[in-house]
């Protein structure tokens, strides 16, 4: 059996807003093929910390590696190996949705893309709308292409916020799918969801952040 | 006495009368009604208002002051010329701002409507069953009565700046006038039958014009030929376009009127959300996204393109897809192509000083519509994320293709600062060639630094005002690109090296194109204080258990 190697290592985070201290003292270790769901009543604080985790937001105290690298959102190497799909995704308004793919793909060096990014396109259903401008789509098929981005190009480490919002039953049926075929791949993933049965199937470890609602 | 049975008398019931037939509100009634609400729940009046906001009005009364003053200014001294090149590009001006204007409020026309509503009036009034048309004819009015003023404005400033005399002056003030007003009223008339081909080519047919008044004035000055204009041309051909503009707009207008009631009610409401929105935009003097919303709304419309395969790998990739992008909406490439003549032009009108920095501030606007690669990258951290680059690097490669065009852009307009027009600053070649590589530089960075402007952040520290607490970055914000167009092009216009241009445009870009890489150091600055931080915290503790020992 292949060793287990650490992708994602924090250690003693700390995100206050004013009075307000979101987490204190967070550490986690994730290694390959490990899959951390993230849970908690709205306002616990995960897409917070998964915002630290991509470098998005930058936490008071503590440190986050990735693949031993201290974390910079302005790495090279960190933006190669990691892929998220967290709320801030852009899009340009005038490149339609399968060309969205094919510029992620060749920028990340894969040479002849098209194969990858047809079969990613026909998981998230979006052969219909591949040529289509992103300011068209619906909100759920923006989140599939969101999703889409991340499949589309190599990784190490996976980081997803609430990446169940805005799928139909479907769709939650092919992510629950995706995501645990990845982890059995080797990948390491990190995402924080609400969804019982996409934690269920997926994560191997279950964190639960913040107070439960009383 | 059961219920079965109980006399017919027992079930009596009391016919209420037929009602009667609902007479609607008329649209005035709705609007007065709207009004009254509204005034009802102001807590200033005007006048209160005006007192409150009292350095803006000063301030606007100064700046007004000045730019008339400065209009005069400049009318004294066109006035004075007497070379062909400068009397054909006095003649010549008002045309280009005639058909520019034109041309310009036919774009506006088919980008909002021009007849529009907002989405509160399409949810409670435009499902009421009142006339659309009545509803409506404000509108139209108003968009007419708005271009008049504003093609009054712009012909009547050209016209005055070109050192004409007061008859011409009014005689163009009147015919933009009149012909922007038509444009719209025209354009409405193509709503009302939900057509926009014609309004599109007359756009396209009038921006050729402009441009094409701007080259014969060039023409003229570099002596490729002579229009032989009389005096009196201008204002002839102004009271001809008086007349022909005035039955344009008396026919378009009726014509508008009659189809008000069958503009569709979608058409009405996406005019007005655009206007909602980038009026949220301006309100918070966030000019970008302004721009952001409108160039989002034309992707909209256009919907569905035919996917191009892309080329290269890595970095590569990003330069491809900026020229795949430019040549499926090739129009800004028109816009750079026309402002090739703006440094020709004002050599022509005998203003070789401040040519360079007309020229920068033309090049940056028309290429702020190609940087819209730079704007997605830099706007949110999100899709630039998922690229295997640092920002700096995604940045040079957003810019390649504009700065490609700003590089032909120079070569382009090098001959204009060789000496063109009548009385012009005469310069070697190699001068000529760095004052327009230094110009081009400016327009491009100018253009860059607008496009990567963040908006401002109302979450920060307000500054106190008399008008009140306004965030640091609110005002700034208005002046961003055009500091680098003045500061980049001042030498120039001192009449120093232009090598001092050049030094201050490097210095631009480092800034300009490494600001994410100052976003590391700072990182690196805070994770080094950290540490730091942590090494004292161990010594202390260390000395601390050493005290302790020694006890």
């Amino acid at each position: 059996m292949a060793k287990r190697t650490t992708i994602l290592k924090v250690s003693g985070l700390r995100r206050a807003f004013g009075p307000n201290t979101i987490f204190e003292k967070f550490s986690l270790e994730v290694r390959t093929g490990e899959a951390i769901a993230l849970t908690g009543r709205n306002g616990a604080g995960k897409s917070t910390l998964l915002r630290c985790l991509v470098g998005a937001d930058r936490p008071d105290d503590g440190r986050v590696q990735v693949c031993g690298n201290a974390m910079s959102e302005a790495s090279p190497e960190i933006r190669r190996d990691v892929a998220t799909v967290i709320d801030d995704l852009d899009f340009f308004p005038d490149l339609s949705v399968v060309e969205h793919l094919d510029l992620l793909a060749r920028a990340h060096g894969i040479a002849d893309p098209d194969d990858v990014v047809d079969e990613v396109l026909e998981e998230v259903q979006l052969v219909p709308q591949s040529g289509q401008l992103p300011g068209t789509l619906s909100s759920g098929q923006r989140r599939r292409l969101a999703l889409a981005t991340a499949f589309v190009r190599p990784r190490k480490l996976l980081i997803l916020d609430e990446p169940e919002q805005r799928l139909d039953s479907e769709g939650l049926t092919w992510l629950t799918q995706r995501l645990k075929s990845e982890r059995q791949k080797g990948l390491a993933i990190v995402f924080a969801s609400h969804e019982p049965e996409l934690v269920e199937t997926v994560a191997t470890r279950v964190i639960q952040l913040g107070a439960p609602r009383e | 006495m059961s219920r079965l049975e109980a006399g017919a008398d027992d079930f009596a019931y009391h016919q209420t009368p037929e009602p009667q037939a609902l007479i609607p509100a008329s649209p005035r009634e709705l609007k007065r009604l709207i009004k009254d609400w509204r005034a009802g729940r102001a807590t200033r009046n005007v006048l209160q208002a005006m007192s409150d906001a009292y350095v803006a009005v000063f301030a606007a009364v100064m700046v007004g002051a000045m730019v008339v003053n400065v209009i005069l200014n400049a009318q004294r001294t066109i006035a004075q010329c007497t070379s062909e090149s400068c009397l054909s590009a006095r003649t010549i001006l008002p045309w280009a701002a005639f058909a520019a204007t034109v041309a310009m409020a036919l774009a506006a026309s088919r980008l909002f409507g021009p007849v529009l509503a907002s989405a509160a009036e399409g949810f409670w009034l435009l499902d009421a069953p009142i006339s659309r048309a009545q509803l409506l004819r404000s509108r139209l009015v108003g968009g007419v009565v708005a271009a008049f003023l504003g093609g009054a404005l712009v012909g009547g400033l050209v016209s005055a700046l070109t050192g004409s005399g007061t008859t011409e002056v009014m005689v163009w003030a009147a015919a933009t006038a009149f012909s922007a007003a038509a444009s719209v009223a025209f354009a409405a008339a193509q709503q009302g039958v939900d057509r926009h081909v014609l309004t599109r080519a007359a756009t396209y047919v009038f921006g050729l014009l402009g441009v094409g008044a701007l080259f014969s004035v060039v023409g003229v000055a570099a002596g490729w030929f002579s229009l032989g204009l009389s005096d009196n041309l201008g204002i002839e051909i102004g009271v001809i376009m008086i007349a022909a503009s005035a039955l344009v707009l008396a026919a378009s207008a009726v014509l508008a009127a009659l189809r008000l009631g069958q503009i569709r009610r979608a058409r009405l409401l996406s005019g007005g959300a655009l206007v909602s929105g980038i009026s949220g935009a301006f309100f918070a003097l966030d000019i970008g996204l302004a721009r952001d919303i409108v160039v989002e709304r034309r992707a909209i419309e256009r919907g569905h393109v035919h996917p191009k395969r892309g080329k290269g790998l890595g970095i590569e990739a990003i330069i491809w897809r900026e020229w795949q992008r430019l040549w499926r909406f090739p129009q800004p490439l028109l816009v750079l192509a026309g402002t090739i003549v703006v440094p020709y032009a004002c050599d022509a009108l005998g203003m070789s000083t401040l040519t360079p920095v007309v020229a920068a501030l033309a090049l940056f606007g028309a290429l702020i519509p190609l940087l819209g690669g730079l704007r997605v990258l830099t706007r949110t951290g999100g899709l630039a994320r998922c690229l295997p680059f640092s920002l700096a690097r995604i940045k040079l490669a957003s810019i390649a293709v504009p700065a490609i065009l700003a590089g032909i852009w120079a070569v382009a307009t090098t001959p204009a600062y060789l000496g063109f027009g009548d009385g012009a600053v005469q310069r070697t070649v190699p001068d000529a060639s760095f004052i327009a590589i230094a110009t081009a530089a400016a327009g491009l960075l100018a253009a860059v630094r607008w496009t990567q402007a963040k908006g401002v952040d109302f979450g920060a520290p307000m500054v106190a005002s008399q008008a009140g607490a306004f965030p640091p970055g609110l005002v700034t914000n208005l002046f961003r690109g055009f500091d680098v167009c003045l500061i980049t092009t001042a030498p120039l216009l001192l009449g120093f090296s232009p090598f001092w241009s050049m030094l201050i445009a490097a210095i631009a870009a480092m800034i300009l194109l490494n600001s994410m890489d100052a976003e590391t150091l700072r990182a690196r600055q805070a994770e080094q204080q950290k540490q730091l931080a942590a090494e004292r915290k161990q010594r202390a503790e260390a000395a601390a258990a050493a005290k302790q020992r020694k006890r």
